[in-house]
């Protein structure tokens, strides 16, 4: 374990000073995601000019749910995303081989090599405004409930994670160039709204077959509604069987791995 | 000019390399878009418990949120991003030695992708009419969809001037893609691709009046569902002349100077 410790420790030094080389890409990329920040939270609120209530939540109470899955959102644009943009060029092109043949999980390598710090920066404004507006909330919540919502967030970036490479591993079998990946960020949209507004057999798409309701939204309904164990139950029986479909694909994908074009 | 039809065929061919790909991402995109607009539009009139918002019934927005998205990826056509990429890498210097200007290659293979998607867009229409709504298709209905479909186009070239400005920044600063991210977001939020402009505020629907994007999303869409007139057509169509002619000045400025920075360094 401290072996992977000390290695994502050099990731870590590593991508700083490969930020802070292309200075203009670095501040570009934090003007980017701010700009995708005010326009969800402008969503919001124009959407609000027109109702009081949407999926049973308040404007404040949205605004707790808007911050949960752009606080996801960052974490994944953080820790993930940068890798998740080359690993079906890598499979695709053969580069992979590079990754296999060192002596490390290659899912680690892949997935955690860069960590794009300038999301980090993000990262930092999605806090503070999921801060604020628990804060506006103004409902004397404990720090443990608090507490409790992050690591459900946490839970939901990794569910997150595990979605976004089940619709790259494909790529192992196509050999196209993205795979379904275009695919995965306009589905990315589902979990920008509260699972309540799915119906019917999209509310079964959304909270198991493709469950982006519980990246943001089961978090969010645990966190304002009453304590609810089946929601609860739900979301840590997906995470597992999430988890343990994307390993049992990803073991096949390098199976079926072919370094054709290498 | 036979050279256009080569560099046509050339890019219909990588459109459909991938035809799974392409369709699933087709399909995939634009009904995923549809169901989630459509799931959250129908809690807003739920709870307010009316049938119509700003002229919209959940019918027609459910029309509006079929057209959006394929017609912003009209707009995006499929090539974006690769100038700067191309620049940034070296191979950039093909176009150079080629017997065409790079502008009118890239024009081209832009424009394909975005007859291809105006293609979708007609199909869209007439499936949305006839197998949800199951309205005959008239005549006024054909006339509104080629005009708005004509409206996209157009937008289409004011995208890739506009976009080819910033794209072209890459031969200063190392990587731009992030502004080509914001541009498409900039153009989704203040052109109606995600809500109808309706629903904005009026003096934000003012503001956002004095850029291009309410003409290259907002005013294609609405005359396909006929609700513009002959007149806003036609001053959507000189803004979009405008905007064009601003922007291909823009990209004319940046190339001259630009070309002397371009060194060709990673071929």
């Amino acid at each position: 374990m401290s072996r992977y410790t000390r290695l994502y420790l050099y990731f870590l030094r590593f991508s700083f000073s490969k930020s802070l080389e292309f200075r203009f890409d670095f501040t570009f990329r934090i003007f980017m995601d701010t700009i995708y920040y005010l326009i969800n939270i402008a969503f919001f609120k124009v959407i609000f000019l027109h109702t009081n209530l949407l999926g049973g939540w308040t404007e404040k109470q949205m605004m707790v749910f808007v911050a949960g899955y752009l606080l996801v959102d960052a974490i994944n644009m953080t820790i993930f995303s940068t890798n998740m943009w080359w690993l079906p060029y890598f499979i695709n092109r053969g580069e992979l081989d590079y990754y296999l043949i060192r002596p490390v999980s290659p899912l680690f390598f892949l997935g955690l090599r860069e960590f794009s710090v300038n999301s980090f920066v993000n990262f930092l404004m999605a806090l503070t405004f999921c801060g604020y507006a628990i804060w506006d909330l103004g409902e004397g919540l404990s720090f443990l409930n608090i507490f409790f919502f992050g690591l459900l967030l946490l839970n939901g970036s990794l569910i997150y994670f595990c979605i976004q490479m089940l619709m790259i591993i494909p790529v192992f079998w196509t050999h196209s160039a993205r795979g379904f990946v275009d695919l995965f960020y306009a589905m990315g949209q589902a979990m920008e709204r509260p699972d309540r507004v799915y119906r019917g057999w999209m509310k079964i798409v959304f909270t198991t077959i493709l469950p982006f309701a519980l990246i943001a939204s089961f978090p969010a309904k645990i966190f304002l509604d009453p304590f609810d164990a089946k929601t609860m139950a739900h979301l840590f029986i997906m995470t597992v069987i999430l988890w343990s479909t994307m390993l049992f694909f990803w073991r096949k994908g390098l199976a079926n791995y072919s370094s054709a074009s290498s | 000019m036979k050279w256009w039809r080569s560099v046509v065929s050339q890019e219909i061919r990588k459109i459909l390399a991938y035809r799974s790909d392409f369709w699933v991402t087709f399909l995939g995109q634009t009904l995923i878009q549809l169901v989630v607009a459509r799931a959250l539009w129908q809690s807003v009139f739920e709870s307010q418990n009316v049938t119509t918002m700003q002229g919209f019934t959940l019918e027609r927005l459910t029309l509006y949120y079929i057209l959006a998205p394929i017609g912003t990826r009209m707009l995006l056509g499929e090539s974006f991003g690769y100038i700067s990429r191309e620049i940034y890498d070296g191979t950039f210097t093909k176009y150079l030695l080629y017997p065409l200007s790079f502008i009118q290659y890239k024009s081209l293979t832009y424009l394909t992708n975005s007859l291809f998607f105006g293609l979708q867009l007609f199909i869209a229409f007439i499936l949305f009419q006839v197998l949800y709504a199951q309205t005959p298709v008239s005549l006024e209905m054909v006339i509104n969809l080629l005009a708005g479909i004509g409206l996209f186009f157009l937008g289409a070239t004011v995208y890739l001037n506009l976009g080819m400005c910033l794209e072209l920044c890459s031969l200063w600063v190392d990587n731009v893609w992030s502004l080509m991210v914001v541009l498409r977001f900039l153009t989704a939020c203040l052109g109606g691709g995600y809500i109808p402009l309706s629903f904005y505020p009026g003096w934000a629907v003012r503001l956002m009046n004095m850029t291009p994007f309410p003409y290259v999303v907002s005013l294609p869409i609405r005359t396909i569902m006929g609700q513009s007139t002959t007149s806003e057509i036609l001053v959507g169509m000189m803004m979009l002349m405008f905007w064009w002619l601003v922007f291909r000045v823009a990209v004319h400025v940046i190339w001259k100077f630009g070309q002397k920075s371009y060194t060709g360094v990673g071929q």
